[in-house]
């Protein structure tokens, strides 16, 4: 019981054939099965006709018999669906097949006149110990049908499949673990704050940075794994929220105690898109009893790739209500002059990518000095981050910058360390 | 082993007028509470010493142990026991609404907000088992109760004219209660209190029911967001205040003419209902009086 296109199994056939293979797998010699659809095939029926269709399926089934020599099944499940069964191999090795096949599918395939440029989706599970072949193969299909939904042209294997997560995002399984991280985190007590001073040239505390950190079940999540799921999921802007406050509190406790100093809390896109944002802000000034001057937010320069009406409703806001508007990251990704001049911000805050190069790099030592000159033809303050070494910081005064953050002076440390660091920097 | 005596009991938290500058700062038991919860091993003892130094706290903590919205058969006799039968998260929970009293009958003029609050508490609690029973958890209905106006004190401290801000949108029959607020304020008491509630560490599901008690849109939502757990603590609420209401005589707000029917159907109760649960409401409101 061939296909006749392609001289695989029929789907019945292949059946039958799982069910021997299955009973002769074992831990030592696990089954794997491959589920493989060739992305957008539909176009190609539709643009070349079902002959046309078949004459590619027909060259591709050959690249894969011809990739796995006899050393697996192949059968044709239905139009352009294949599965491989592959006797002997476990997941290392049937997930390097999988990605050789995916390659000898993408080989460029010359029909008429046309270069065809094929893809597939496939996905893999691995028989296991008394599991049913059948639910097996169901789990290699689940997978496959996620390589598709993340966008073809690639493998996944089973039990990594991005899976709905507690706000209903599809998230792969790391992503779906850290939600759940950052949902216990934010109920427990989990969050917490660190802050990194940025000092003047002159001395002066400029202002310090409130940088979120996270810890969940005894371990700390790093803001390069969290941030992101926080943005996909739309917690950021809980966290953001959460991190308001929490600053608001610290800028309150410090003026009470009659060191008046500014803090620096990031915003996100998703906070600035919401049409809650003002009711937040004004929220967490009431709730900490804050002077709203000592609040800066902090926009990162990406925020205002398109500001929409809303976003520019919330800056305004922002500025009603008397906090301060600094723009991060400043020069690198999503620069544009335009933004300077819109963006009624108090601060410009030069990428640490201009830093690290310095002094040695003088086309950057250029530019840097020349967005030094621009943003304080605008009246900003203009601050360096990611300051090491003296040799940078020498270069960015000669630069003219106002002042600088980043380990030379200090790096970001729990509230009580700071409250040291500030009482032994007024004490010297 | 921390000092009992660095331990600030509620009342001395109390001596600082909290109301005055800004939301009450979270107590600091939580953040214990919170510290022995990330361990393997939750140190009972410790936690049941802190508390125990307090003694308005521990009694109130007992008394709420044995209260039936927190699912205890058991009659509890000490904190420590409080502790063990209510989990450090549901009593970490309890802690914060008996705290939160204290803050707010600490203030003659609250005292009667507070009533009301712990009243729709009480109702919450009782018609989570009720009406949602393995939808929600009676103790969720009930903190949600306690929290959900705390919003209201800390606004009427920081603004003059709030009071006559809340009388106008108790009186507004189309628009929601909380656009009323944003059109004289620069925010509203759904979201000071959302905060609050997030500040003090409670779970996700009460902070966001907080924040959307009076939305309509919400209740019946097709998104995910906000959970369906919170949108039964909206449910309840709305109709335990409602219930409250028909009892009294006195309806002052018009949510239930603007939230009801959404309520109900997200509750699943008909109308031919309404009147049998009302009839049995009468018992447990007469009893906590």
């Amino acid at each position: 019981m061939t296909d006749p296109t392609t001289g695989f199994l029929e789907r019945i056939g292949s059946l039958e054939l799982l069910t021997q293979l299955a009973s002769q797998a074992s831990c030592d010699q696990p089954l794997a099965l491959l589920w493989i659809n060739i992305d957008r095939f539909k176009q190609v029926n539709e643009s070349l006709g079902h002959l046309g269709g078949d004459i590619v399926i027909v060259q591709i089934a050959m690249r894969l018999r011809e990739k796995t020599a006899g050393r697996a099944e192949w059968c044709r499940m239905g139009g352009d669906e294949f599965v491989c069964f592959v006797p002997d191999s476990d997941l290392d090795h049937s997930r390097q097949l999988a990605f050789d096949l995916l390659r000898a599918i993408e080989a460029p395939l010359p029909f008429g006149d046309l270069l065809l440029r094929p893809s597939a989706s496939i996905g893999i599970a691995i028989l296991e110990t008394n599991e049913d072949p059948f639910s097996c193969l169901e789990r290699a299909d689940r997978a496959m049908i996620t390589a598709k939904r993340d966008g073809g042209g690639r493998v996944v294997v089973s039990g990594d499949e991005s899976v709905p997560g507690r706000l209903g995002v599809f998230l792969a399984r790391e992503e779906l673990e850290i939600e759940n991280m950052l949902h216990i985190a934010l109920e427990s007590g989990g969050l917490n704050l660190h802050y990194q001073p940025i000092v003047g040239f002159d001395g002066r505390i400029e202002a310090v940075e409130a940088l979120m950190r996270c810890t969940a079940g005894g371990s700390n999540i790093s803001p390069a794994k969290f941030i992101p799921v926080a943005e996909k999921t739309g917690l950021i802007i809980r966290l953001g929220e959460w991190s308001l406050l929490a600053g608001a509190r610290l800028a309150h406790s410090l003026d009470a105690g009659g060191h008046p100093t500014k803090v620096a809390i990031n915003v996100s896109r998703a906070q600035l898109a919401s049409p809650k944002f003002s009711q937040a802000l004004h929220a967490a000034l009431l709730c900490a009893n804050v002077k709203p001057e000592l609040i800066e937010l902090e926009l990162t320069e990406s925020l205002f790739m398109d500001v929409s009406e809303t976003v520019q409703k919330n800056l305004h806001a922002a500025i009603d209500a008397g906090v301060r508007l600094a723009i991060d990251d400043f020069g690198t990704g999503y620069s544009c002059l335009a933004n300077l001049k819109d963006i009624p911000s108090t601060k410009l805050k030069l990428d640490r990518a201009f830093v690290v190069v310095l002094p040695h790099d003088r086309r950057a030592f250029s530019v840097v000095k020349a967005m030094t000159l621009l943003g304080k033809e605008l009246g900003m303050t203009v601050v360096a981050e990611g300051v090491e070494e003296q040799e940078q910081l020498d270069s960015l005064r000669e630069a003219g910058v106002d002042a600088i953050q980043g380990y030379f002076h200090a790096r970001p440390m729990p509230e009580e360390a700071l409250l040291q660091w500030l009482q032994n920097r007024r004490a010297t | 082993m921390t000092t009992l005596a660095a331990t600030p009991s509620v009342e001395a938290m109390l001596e600082s007028s909290l109301l005055d500058i800004g939301i009450p700062p979270r107590p600091e038991i939580l953040d214990r509470i919170r510290i022995e919860m990330q361990k393997d091993e939750p140190d009972f003892n410790h936690l049941s010493h802190i508390i125990s130094s307090d003694v308005s706290l521990s009694a109130s903590l007992i008394k709420t142990a044995n209260s039936p919205y927190f699912g205890n058969r058991s009659r509890v006799r000490s904190v420590r026991e409080a502790l063990m039968v209510l989990g450090l998260d549901v009593a970490s929970r309890a802690i914060a609404g008996i705290i939160l009293r204290k803050i707010f009958t600490g203030s003659p003029h609250l005292e009667r907000f507070w009533d009301a609050s712990a009243r729709i508490a009480r109702l919450s609690g009782w018609l989570a088992q009720r009406v949602a029973q393995n939808r929600l958890r009676p103790d969720d209905a009930y903190t949600f109760g306690l929290f959900r106006d705390c919003g209201i004190p800390i606004l009427l401290a920081r603004f003059p004219g709030y009071d006559g801000v809340l009388a106008k949108a108790n009186r507004e029959a189309n628009l929601g209660f909380t656009a009323i607020e944003d059109s004289h304020l620069p925010t509203n008491h759904a979201m000071v209190g959302c905060l609050l509630a997030q500040n003090w560490w409670l779970p996700e599901e009460i902070c966001l029911a907080i924040r959307h008690h009076h939305d309509v849109s919400v209740i019946e939502s097709l998104s995910i967001n906000p959970p369906l757990s919170s949108r039964y603590q909206i449910a309840v609420g709305q109709f335990a205040e409602y219930l409250l209401q028909q009892h009294s005589g006195l309806s002052q707000t018009q949510e239930w003419p603007k939230l009801g029917s959404a309520c109900l159907r997200l509750l699943e109760i008909s109308e031919a209902e309404v009147e049998n649960i009302q009839a049995e409401a009468v018992a447990v409101i007469e009893a906590e009086d």
